[in-house]
């Protein structure tokens, strides 16, 4: 059973293509990047070490900022998405978003996503909602399991920094996210956005590439 | 229920009166009163070959024609026995139905019988795909109780939407002998659909990796053109007092229909798998993709006066990709009260027929399905794969969670199922479904009995796009 096979034609989707192959290109192995569990899987899913790391990243990487609670997993609203539209919602051209509850409740929050979605997600940037329970081994588009029309997380969540975190990184966020916190059902609104999924938002020249150039770049002094 | 009771009261419900069903022929079309000017109906039906008594047998051929779907331009569709719509296949309950099937397609394809509960091999699912210039008979036995208004399309593996696009569809009645409505009423199939053209009148089926692919695959094939029955804006005629019977059937890939009659509002007698226990006066009705509901519509204008069918405006999309123009109200079909002298109105009783509830203390498993965007359960198909394995005999409840924020229409092949409760709202009234609308971020319980035919059944979300795209499971009942 396979799903058809579905040609690149479109001038919007061939650039799109020829950015994530340069995207792909460059991710060349021997990189100094943690493969990790490069199978995909969650190689010590559920640890409490690992839960314990997830949630140190978390509050270091400032999750609780948009999604709720800040820095303080006892505040209030921890993770579980906007509860405060003027502070926590954004407007991006016409578009309004919303961080999303991340807490693991099943209707309203990560609940029926698995680990390695929200891995995806981070890595990817792709959304839980439209990308399948999938190991994702390419990043062009309908190759690897990399969707065809990638849908991707709303303007202005940071994945495309997140995904420099080594693999197991990543998978200890997931861990915690789904393991670690206690569910709340709090519903968010949708997130607007343009038809594309915010793909022309997330192309090479907006994101830069991963592995990121090589150290130094014109910028930095090589010392 | 104010309205309910005015409405009620004009149709002199009484079940003593209830007037006793007259005795039918064999497979007949039942179109009511057609005059010239009614341009609702032309489809044909499916004429029954076999002189043995109940049993209809029929020849239907999938092939390439040449017609016209859009008004005015002949474009190349495919059409089965060369119309779009299909003949209406029109049996009663234990009737033996067999079905010589040619596929004369460039393509693979089967004949699903939508909502029809039958053996594992005549369901036409993906699992028998008959090729091109092969036959196969589809055979099986109209089950009592299975009257009403069902449907037959293309289910081939990843090319449903596209078939029925090109105009692969058609609709089914089941009548049964104890039909409570009265005989004498008119009663007319009317097979909704959607298109969008190109500029020479062929179906637009854009590049799946275009940006209007894209749409598509997210929202469901849409197209800004109405049919009914293959019509554009087609005229019903009543008489003023009449009482008509609708049987509307949602032949479209995405679009969800929220049907309303201008300046009226009108029985509903039944859905998917036949009546109601009883009428409900509603406003406006809506009808998701693969749903059906009968209604009784009553020539409430005075003569030579005349109302519109219209589809309102109903929010089903995503925030991203919904339609600038969704609101927009849609005219569908002309409801033209004729010039003769009012009648008065039939009797409409008070009681249809018993629907028992399905057992919830049998109930031996309850699963939870959860609907994201082109996913179940986190998962596109997989035809080697078994998503539920159960028993025959066995009850269960399943919970279908939609948890993205567009609305998924549910489907069940092979087994009608009873709707519990949608958001912990128990259902108001029961009924037989296989096709329920999973509003989104809402969560809806149903209960269904596997009670024969073996097999591996499909469930599936009913646009188009989205099952094509594998947002589809397997169930195995051994």
């Amino acid at each position: 059973m396979h799903r058809p096979t579905r040609p690149h034609s479109s001038l919007y989707l061939r650039s799109l293509l020829s950015i994530f192959v340069a995207a792909a290109c460059t991710a060349a192995p021997g990189s100094s990047y943690s493969s990790g569990a490069s199978n995909g899987m969650s190689a010590t899913a559920g640890t409490q070490a690992q839960v314990a790391r997830g949630r140190e990243l978390v509050i270091t990487h400032g999750c609780g900022d948009c999604h709720g609670g800040g820095a303080n997993p006892a505040a209030f609203g921890w993770l579980d998405g906007v509860r405060d539209t003027i502070v926590q919602e954004f407007h991006i051209g016409p578009f309004v978003t919303r961080p999303k509850n991340l807490t693991p409740d099943n209707t309203t929050g990560t609940g029926r996503f698995s680990e390695r979605q929200l891995f995806n997600a981070l890595r990817y940037g792709l959304r839980p909602e439209e990308t399948p329970d999938v190991h994702i081994t390419s990043t062009v588009p309908g190759q690897g399991n990399f969707p065809l029309h990638p849908h991707y997380l709303a303007v202005p969540m940071p994945w495309p920094a997140f995904r420099h975190l080594p693999d197991q990184d990543l998978w200890a966020i997931a861990a915690y996210l789904k393991t670690g916190v206690k569910p709340v059902s709090h519903r968010v609104k949708d997130s607007d956005g343009p038809p594309d999924f915010w793909a022309g938002e997330y192309t090479v020249e907006k994101i830069g590439t991963r592995p990121a150039p090589p150290y130094p770049t014109a910028n930095e002094t090589g010392r | 229920m104010s309205r309910r009771l005015s409405l009620l009261s004009v149709l002199v419900l009484s079940a003593s009166l209830l007037a006793p069903s007259a005795p039918r022929g064999p497979a007949v079309p039942r179109a009511g009163v057609v005059s010239s000017a009614d341009t609702s109906k032309r489809g044909s039906v499916l004429v029954n070959i076999s002189k043995v008594p109940k049993t209809v047998e029929v020849n239907l051929t999938a092939a390439v024609a040449r017609m016209s779907l859009q008004p005015g331009v002949v474009s190349e569709v495919f059409a089965y026995n060369g119309r779009v719509p299909g003949p209406t296949l029109d049996v009663r309950e234990g009737d033996q139905v067999i079905v010589h099937f040619r596929n004369d397609l460039p393509e693979p394809t089967t004949v699903h019988w939508h909502g029809i509960h039958l053996p594992f091999d005549s369901d036409g699912s993906p699992f028998h795909p008959i090729k091109p210039g092969e036959t196969h008979t589809y055979i099986f036995t109209v089950r009592p109780g299975s009257a009403g208004t069902y449907w037959y399309h293309p289910h081939p593996d990843a090319r449903t939407g596209f078939a029925i696009g090109k105009g692969l569809f058609g609709g089914i009645i089941i009548r049964s002998a104890d039909d409570p409505l009265p005989a004498s009423m008119p009663d007319k199939l009317l097979i909704l659909s959607d298109n969008r053209f190109l500029a020479d009148g062929t179906v637009d089926f854009p590049d799946p990796s275009s940006h209007h692919g894209a749409i598509d695959e997210n929202n469901g094939r849409e197209g800004p053109v109405l049919f009914v029955n293959g019509q554009v804006m087609p005229t019903i005629e009543i008489r003023s007092g009449e009482i008509q019977r609708w049987r509307i059937v949602n032949a479209s890939a995405g679009r969800i229909y929220r049907l309303a009659l201008a300046g009226q509002s009108v029985l509903q007698v039944g859905s998917d798998g036949g009546l109601f226990e009883k009428p409900v006066e509603v406003k406006d009705i809506l009808l998701t993709t693969g749903e059906r509901v009968e209604l009784l519509v009553r020539g409430n204008g005075v003569p030579g006066t005349k109302t519109v069918l219209q589809n309102l405006p109903y929010d089903r999309y995503a925030p991203q990709t919904r339609p600038k123009d969704w609101q927009t109200i849609r005219d569908l079909l002309t409801l033209q009260t004729t010039n003769d002298a009012p009648v008065s109105s039939p009797v409409i009783p008070v009681t249809l027929r018993k629907v028992v509830p399905l057992d919830t203390t049998k109930v031996t498993a309850v699963r939870t399905v959860t609907f994201s965007q082109g996913l179940i359960n986190g998962k596109t198909m997989d035809m080697a794969r078994v998503d539920v394995s159960t028993h025959v005999g066995a009850t269960e409840i399943w919970q279908i969670e939609n948890i993205v924020g567009m609305d998924h229409p549910f489907h069940m092949h092979g087994f009608q199922f009873q709707v519990l409760d949608r958001d912990g709202v128990p259902e108001p009234y029961r009924a037989w479904k296989d096709m329920l609308n999973i509003p989104k971020h809402s969560t809806a319980r149903i209960i269904v009995r596997y009670d024969d035919y073996p097999g591996k059944w499909m469930f599936h979300c009913h646009i188009l796009d989205h099952e094509d795209h594998g947002m589809m499971g397997v169930l195995e009942v051994k």
